[in-house]
């Protein structure tokens, strides 16, 4: 559907200025009846880390499509440096970068062959291209491996050609989509470490990740949750909510089973597994331990320390979604 | 669209196709080994088929009936009952396909110049052979018919198939000259429609497609970086099992090249929008495969390609009407063989466009939308 104001909006000098990276307003998306995306709004200034979170199926990956003028969305719409989204979808695609999850790359090409491949699609010119193309090689640490097939790569090489894939054109805005899924902690480190290089060249980065230590590294995060923002602000905003909290992090064994008697507590707002560790939130109280170490040794845990933790982003997450009437 | 993203992507697609050890034997061996097989298998001529024989009469007459059978190289004497169950059970216990019964009387019947019956029974177990084996047997007796009472008199009947014929053609050489030009249709259909599916598919499976529709490829881009490769690559097996079936199988080509590879081309269109469909059904390479032989089966079945068409029942027959495989065989083969000119075959080619074009703008249209969404 057409909206009557995208075309004044349309007559504005496009691509131009140094207004905000991605402007969004009433984005929506269905597939049948089924809403992937309900009237989003949200802005990235430029330069910016965003972190877009939300679990798998919440409209994140739906979301970034549309931002990237693949599909078209139902209703509502928004700008990417500048251009309008429904309108100038190839103008859009020619300025940002994107990478999935699955670092698209030609598994059957050599490095080689998927450098001069993207290069090819994006127009670099001879020069242009032999320049990237010895940057990439070197910042993905491929140097030698020129003449590699991609498929025998390892994991986090493929990430950081991906990477190189993705930016060969050097856009000022690029999206990643879970980048670093199924990718080692150390990877993850140094991936963080490159990313962390272009958003200080002042490109914009806009990471959608479910890994939450990873969402610190962000300027700005938007959670999205069944299609709709439920939260959005700085690290320190989005938890913010939840300073005035207890959160305990308990150490216990058979955590999952503690949690379901803990969640059964009256004094227990939340609770969720924190990889080994449980953490509950006892809301406003000051209580140190409410007890809660007496009440898990009766029922025959073997407790560990039950300490009193600043909210993590995840703490915030949850909070957010219990109050939407939902288990994250 | 633009011409450079364009040739990126033909150079890429020539990379993987040089890089994929399935696909590489499928694109270049398939149309020999189909030719092959096709060729002197499907195409081979049916010999030596097992006669059992009941003579009642054992006259000098009834000697020439056998050895007629024998000498035309289609029937060896397998088997020879004394009496009618005997017959039976040699034919049911699969020692011949064919039994020649000849009464007795016959010898005096043909010296009085009276009218005289030989029983020819058929195993119709295998239809393709009983076929053949009927117009072989009555030709032969027809042949027969001839001799003992001169042309004027054919008393001796064995059935309203006129036989004459059939001995006197070469059916050998008819049934290979018939399979090659209809192999270029097909492996044409075949492999066009499967490897256009496959590579879309595995572009898909492997999250490339989802990559490349980020760049500024658009769809025009896209869809002529892939089917300009897979024509390119068609041209190339149409013109070995060309050469081949001329060079090799001896086929005359009678026809021009204008007419065959124009039908061709206009029906790779058609093949092309099949494979798009089967791309659209299918999320795996393997499902892309099991679709694509899914619809193959009817379309070798009810185009002519294997069987003749006329014989099927009325309703089956109307259904191949709607095989744009079915006309471009009439095409090839007319023009192939006996150089027919397009003035004859236009109805067929208008069919054929009409299908072709219909099915390739709605693999198109359907491709698009689903990029699309």
């Amino acid at each position: 559907m057409q909206l009557p104001w995208t075309k004044t909006q349309q007559a504005r000098p496009s691509g131009m200025g140094d207004g905000d990276a991605i402007v969004v307003s009433g984005l929506r998306k269905t597939f049948g009846d089924f809403v992937a995306v309900d009237n989003v709004d949200f802005r990235v200034k430029r330069g910016e880390i965003f972190g877009f979170l939300g679990p798998n199926g919440s409209g994140k990956t739906t979301t970034i499509r549309m931002l990237c003028g693949v599909i078209a969305p139902t209703s509502g719409g928004g700008t990417v440096m500048g251009y309008d989204v429904v309108n100038e979808p190839e103008r859009v695609r020619e300025n940002i970068g994107y990478m999935s999850q699955k670092f698209s790359l030609f598994q059957d090409l050599t490095v080689d062959e998927n450098l001069r491949f993207y290069s090819g699609i994006y127009g670099l010119t001879p020069e242009k291209y032999a320049e990237r193309r010895a940057y990439i090689l070197r910042m993905a640490d491929l140097e030698g491996r020129e003449n590699e097939l991609t498929g025998n790569l390892s994991v986090g090489w493929k990430q950081r050609l991906a990477l190189g894939c993705a930016t060969i054109h050097e856009p000022k805005l690029i999206f990643l989509d879970e980048p670093t899924s199924g990718v080692d902690p150390t990877a993850r480190r140094q991936f963080w470490e490159l990313l962390n290089d272009l958003a200080n060249e002042g490109v914009t980065l806009f990471v959608t990740t479910h890994y939450m230590d990873e969402a610190t590294h962000c300027n700005r995060l938007a959670f999205i949750y069944r299609g709709n923002i439920i939260a959005e602000g700085t690290p320190q905003e989005v938890k913010a909510d939840l300073m005035a909290d207890t959160i305990l992090q308990i150490a216990v064994d058979r955590g999952e089973e503690a949690l379901a008697v803990l969640e059964g507590l009256d004094s227990v707002e939340e609770g969720y597994m924190q990889g080994s560790l449980v953490h509950v939130n006892l809301g406003r109280r000051s209580a140190e331990d409410a007890g809660l170490r007496e009440f898990l040794v009766d029922r025959g845990f073997e407790v560990g320390a039950i300490d009193r933790v600043e909210p993590t982003l995840e703490d915030a997450f949850v909070h957010l979604v219990t109050q939407q009437g939902g288990r994250a | 669209m633009s011409w450079r993203r364009i040739r990126t992507l033909i150079w890429k697609e020539f990379v993987q196709i040089s890089r994929d050890r399935a696909m590489l034997p499928i694109l270049f061996i398939m149309p020999i080994l189909q030719l092959v097989l096709f060729g002197y298998v499907v195409g081979s001529d049916v010999r030596n088929l097992n006669l059992a024989v009941l003579d009642q009469d054992n006259t000098v007459q009834s000697v020439r009936v056998v050895d007629a059978f024998t000498s035309s190289g289609y029937f060896t004497v397998s088997a020879r009952p004394t009496s009618d169950a005997q017959l039976k059970d040699a034919l049911d216990g699969g020692q011949a396909v064919v039994a020649i019964t000849i009464p007795k009387g016959l010898g005096d019947a043909v010296r009085s110049k009276r009218a005289a019956q030989i029983g020819v029974i058929i195993d119709g177990s295998d239809s393709r052979t009983s076929g053949v084996a009927a117009g072989y047997a009555s030709g032969i007796i027809a042949n027969l018919s001839s001799q003992f009472y001169g042309t004027g008199g054919a008393a001796m009947t064995a059935g309203g198939v006129n036989a004459q014929v059939r001995v006197l053609y070469n059916p050998t050489m008819r049934a290979v000259n018939t399979m090659v030009p209809a192999l270029l249709a097909f492996i044409l259909l075949m492999s066009t429609s499967n490897v256009m599916s496959q590579a879309i598919v595995k572009e898909r499976e492997k999250g490339t497609l989802e990559q490349l529709f980020v760049t500024p490829i658009g769809r025009a881009d896209y869809l002529l970086g892939k089917l300009l490769p897979y024509t390119l690559i068609a041209v190339v097996q149409l013109t070995i099992t060309f050469l081949v079936g001329v060079l090799w199988f001896q086929v005359p080509f009678r026809g021009s090249l204008l007419v065959t590879g124009g039908g061709l081309m206009l029906f790779m269109l058609a093949a092309l929008g099949i494979g798009m469909i089967v791309s659209l059904m299918s999320r795996t390479r393997q499902q892309a495969q099991q679709t694509s032989m899914f619809l193959q089966m009817p379309q070798m079945m009810l185009s002519g390609f294997m069987f003749p068409i006329d014989a099927l029942p009325k309703w089956l027959y109307i259904l191949t009407f709607l095989i744009p495989l079915r006309y471009i065989l009439v095409i090839v083969r007319a023009n192939f063989l006996k150089g027919s000119t397009f003035m004859e075959l236009w109805p067929q080619f208008a069919m054929m466009a009409a299908f072709s074009i219909g099915i390739f703008l709605f693999g198109l249209s359907r491709f698009s939308k689903r990029l699309a969404d």
